[in-house]
């Protein structure tokens, strides 16, 4: 059975519905991660699991206990919160020993266990500091280690990355996951980023409008999105009318949709198997270093390619006529609810 | 885990329940305290002077000739004095927040002296200065200048204008200093003339706070009984009017007071509603990345600039500054002698020391329950926001609008009749202080939770406390220092109370003010001034405590 479950969870307030029948399972030492634009209902659910929010139906079990049965301060859930919620009249390790007072843990291993968990946010320096005077960065660095040091039973982290510069979100997002693996707990993430979702996590669960869309590893997410919100909101992807440029018409099918890099520029080497081809004007050319941007207009269809890896004399002026190419198998198809259909491919 | 699986499957059980008994006190508090004298004060205005129903008394108020001037006339004060406070203080906000004026500290401390100088002390100074036999009259006389002396209207008028300004000084400063430096210049880059862009850009920024502080003086001013009652010389308004039916030695009037008191409230009502309407959409909130810069005049803008800021500064705490002066001339009896003494002070220890004494515990007391119950109260207030406690905020609106003589009308007329006597003792006193000055510690504690941020009391449950805990361990220790500043602030108010303490006093809770009124009456001058110093001595201690906790704040005085 799983860690922690997640069954027919329903919040409503007054007439609007945050949450609406969202059920998931998270195992043991996973990083869950909760993905969608804001109101999707991901931190009320995060929330609801932490006891600041209840939920109107619904269950929720840890380890197989009821949780809704225990108040919020005897869940053992640690939590590390988006303004991350340092009290600033206590200093580093004040804040960080806060937890482990209130489990009546000795004196002196509430000592070895702060200085252990300030060595492992690499904040051992700034032990007896206020933390006024620290970063955001450093702040939220507080915040995990106060948060993982009482060894709880489940990690929730509520966009703890989105207050922070672009940088630092990178090095904290990959620190947040090295600490996590270290100490096997499993952990939920919320975040509305989808390329921190992609990069964090074990599984993810894409949100909208208080419902599951889909839930998978990121690879699944990404190549297979389950619905056609997934597929636009996790990355780019362009959507065409299941009619456009004479594509393989098939039942059930109220668009087509393939991602601008497995969109190619045709050129005399392009392999065999981008057999679909189709021809248009360029509207605009970006250039992005690692890669390059195409926006074309073809048949009264705007499409995004992506060229990786540009040479640097690469430029190509607005207007020009250039053709596409793609590999069919490359499509992805959603019905008119826009839910993902398979159809028979030609090869 | 045993602990966790025998809690009982009860979601509602982790809401302490504690908050609700608050809530449920509150409303005891303001029922006993406000809602039922209030409608005493209502019932009452609607009887005859035999006990009978009718509506004879407010067929009086717009009848009779006397009380429709008294309503003309506070009419008359209120806009008059906003009119003087708003020019005066405008014309401080706009050169101390934007020039670089020499002395400002000074300035602003000159500021607070205005704003706690002692009721009645305030008439009483410029009696000495300007009044018939006035020390700078007389001079003026000496050489030639006729100078009528400051009784009547326009006396009263230039009092408020220099009792009231820094309330719109305060506050439209602190707008002023606090808008976006990049926005008048974004106006200038758009071509507007240096005159357009105050009047498009900065004029509507500050009108916000310029209202506020005009309303608090206009509130003010139709609330101000001693002013009127020294200077004006027959001039008389509602809240004379409403103290004079009230305290009448013979046919003692309570049903016209309560009606006096009724119009009064309806009064500076209509104008917090006007007020509210005015700024209903302009809550500006600016970012501060380009604070505006300071401007260094110079020749004769500079002198002007100056002249105006130390004219102002030292007319609004020429009150104070006098009341120090007189307090060590020598004395024989009531009558001033040439020189200096201490006669005053030592008549004070040797007779006043309970009045001295009565001040001090009176004030202590109503302050702790201020802050007891004001943060409960504010902490209600800003965490549950529910129709229930929203009601709440909006009663405890109320007091704003009460002026002191009414609050003490209203317990007269409350408690003066089983089942609840309290008249003549000091509880009433206490309570009346208390009442008056909740709302501020409300107001000032729910802001202050308000910048904590729940996810602070969240963070410390997640880690194991109880919500009570959580409260106790890391809300208070963080609202602390607002709730102590807000405290001394109380005090000052508190022990500077005179209007309600007017009405209620009996011989033995005479408070410092209430002598102070007393003595002047008496011709008394030394005992007056001595006792104002000492009452601005207290609350300048009370004050730069605040302002220690606090950081330097003086719209936080208001």
């Amino acid at each position: 059975m799983a860690y922690l479950q997640v069954d027919g969870a329903i919040k409503r307030y007054g007439a609007t519905t945050a949450l609406d029948g969202v059920s998931f399972a998270v195992g043991k030492g996973e990083f869950f991660t909760l993905l969608g634009p804001s109101g999707c209902g991901k931190t009320t659910l995060l929330r609801s699991i932490a006891g600041f929010s209840q939920l109107s139906e619904g269950r929720i079990d840890l380890d197989g206990v009821d949780l809704l049965a225990v108040p919020p301060h005897r869940r053992d859930i640690g939590m590390v919160f988006q303004d991350y919620a340092i009290f600033p009249h206590l200093t580093v390790a004040e804040n960080v020993a806060f937890g482990l007072k209130a489990r009546k843990v000795p004196a002196s291993a509430i000592r070895e266990r702060v200085a252990e968990a300030l060595a492992t946010v690499r904040l051992a320096a700034l032990a007896d500091r206020l933390p006024a005077a620290l970063s955001g960065g450093q702040q939220q660095r507080i915040g995990i280690a106060r948060a993982m040091v009482v060894k709880p039973r489940l990690l929730l982290m509520d966009e703890p990355l989105s207050n922070l510069d672009a940088k630092l979100r990178l090095d904290l997002r990959d620190e947040i996951r090295a600490i996590q693996r270290t100490i096997g707990i499993a952990a939920i993430y919320v975040t509305h980023d989808q390329e921190e979702a992609l990069a964090i996590s074990d599984r993810i669960c894409v949100m909208d409008g208080g419902k599951v869309e889909q839930i998978g590893t990121p690879q699944q997410i990404y190549g297979q999105p389950a619905t056609r919100f997934v597929a636009s909101f996790v990355g780019t992807m362009n959507l065409l009318p299941p009619s456009a440029f004479g594509l393989p018409s098939s039942d059930g099918v109220a668009h087509w949709a393939v991602r601008p890099e497995r969109l190619r520029l045709s050129e005399a080497d392009t392999p065999a198997q981008f057999a679909f081809s189709l021809t248009g004007a360029v509207e605009h050319f970006t250039y992005l270093g690692r890669e390059a941007h195409l926006t074309v207009s073809a048949q009264g269809h705007r499409l995004v390619a992506q060229i990786a890896a540009p040479p640097p004399d690469l430029s190509i002026e607005a207007g020009r006529e250039i053709q596409l190419a793609l590999d069919l198998r490359d499509l992805h198809a959603f019905d008119s609810e826009g839910r993902r259909v398979t159809v028979g491919r030609a090869a | 885990m045993s602990a966790i699986a025998d809690t009982p499957r009860q979601r509602s059980r982790w809401q302490p329940d504690f908050w609700s008994l608050v809530a449920f006190a509150a409303w005891a508090i303001l029922i006993l305290l406000l809602l039922m004298p209030l409608s005493l004060v209502l019932v009452s205005s609607f009887r005859d002077e035999s006990g009978g129903l009718s509506l004879a008394n407010w067929q009086r108020l717009f009848t009779s000739a006397r009380y429709f001037n008294a309503f003309v006339n506070t009419l008359i004060v209120g806009f008059g004095g906003l009119a003087g406070a708003l020019l005066l203080g405008s014309v401080m906000a706009f050169c101390m927040a934007r020039l670089q004026i020499a002395g400002s500290r000074l300035v602003s401390m000159l500021a607070i002296l205005a704003l706690v100088s002692p009721p009645f002390i305030g008439a009483y100074s410029w009696i000495v200065l300007f009044g018939s036999g006035g020390i700078v009259r007389q001079t003026l006389m000496s050489w030639g200048i006729f100078m009528p002396p400051i009784y009547g209207v326009w006396g009263v008028l230039i009092v408020f204008a220099f009792k009231f300004y820094p309330y719109v000084y305060l506050l439209t400063s602190g707008a002023l200093a606090n808008i976006n430096r990049s926005l008048e210049e974004a106006a200038e880059n758009l071509g507007l003339t240096p005159f357009q862009r105050v009047m498009k850009v900065s004029f509507p920024l500050v009108l916000p706070a310029l209202s506020a502080g005009g309303l608090l003086a206009l509130i003010h001013a139709i609330a101000d009984f001693g002013t009127p009652r020294l200077l004006g010389r027959g001039f008389n308004v509602l809240a004379t009017e409403a103290y004079t039916a009230y305290s009448a030695e013979i046919g003692s009037n309570l049903g016209m007071a309560t009606t006096l008191s009724l119009a009064l409230i309806l009064l500076s009502m209509v104008f917090v509603f006007i007020q509210r309407f005015m700024s209903r959409r302009n809550v500006y909130h600016s970012n501060l990345i380009n604070r505006p810069e300071k401007v260094r005049l110079r020749g004769f803008a500079n002198v002007a600039a100056h002249a105006a800021v130390y004219f102002i500064a030292l007319g609004g705490a020429m009150p104070a500054i006098i009341a120090a002066i007189y307090s060590v001339r020598k004395t024989n009896g009531p009558v001033f002698q040439p020189g200096f003494g201490l006669e005053s002070y030592s008549r004070i220890i040797a007779t006043l020391g309970d009045v001295v004494r009565n001040s001090l515990v009176f004030s202590g007391v109503a302050v702790l329950l201020i802050v007891v119950v004001g943060t409960l109260i504010g902490c209600l207030v800003a965490r549950r926001n529910t129709v229930q406690t929203s009601l709440l905020d909006a009663t405890l609106m109320v007091p704003y609008v009460m002026p002191g003589i009414v609050v003490g009308v209203a317990f007269i007329a409350a408690f003066n009749t089983p089942p609840l006597v309290m008249t003549g003792t000091a509880t009433i006193i206490i309570l009346s202080v208390f009442i008056r000055r909740l709302p501020y510690a409300v107001r000032s504690s729910a802001a202050a939770l308000r910048q904590v941020g729940p996810s602070m009391e969240e963070a410390a449950i997640s880690l194991g406390y109880s919500p009570v805990k959580a409260f106790l361990r890391v809300t208070i220790p963080l609202i602390a220092p607002g709730i102590i500043a807000g405290a001394m602030l109380s005090f000052v108010t508190a022990i500077n109370e005179l209007s309600s303490s007017l009405v209620l006093y009996v011989g033995g809770t005479v408070t410092m003010p209430v002598k102070i009124y007393i003595a002047i009456n008496d011709g008394d001058y030394g005992t007056a001034a001595s006792l104002s110093t000492i009452l601005l001595v207290l609350s300048g201690a009370a004050i730069y405590l605040a302002f220690r906790l606090l950081g330097r704040d003086e719209r936080a005085l208001l």
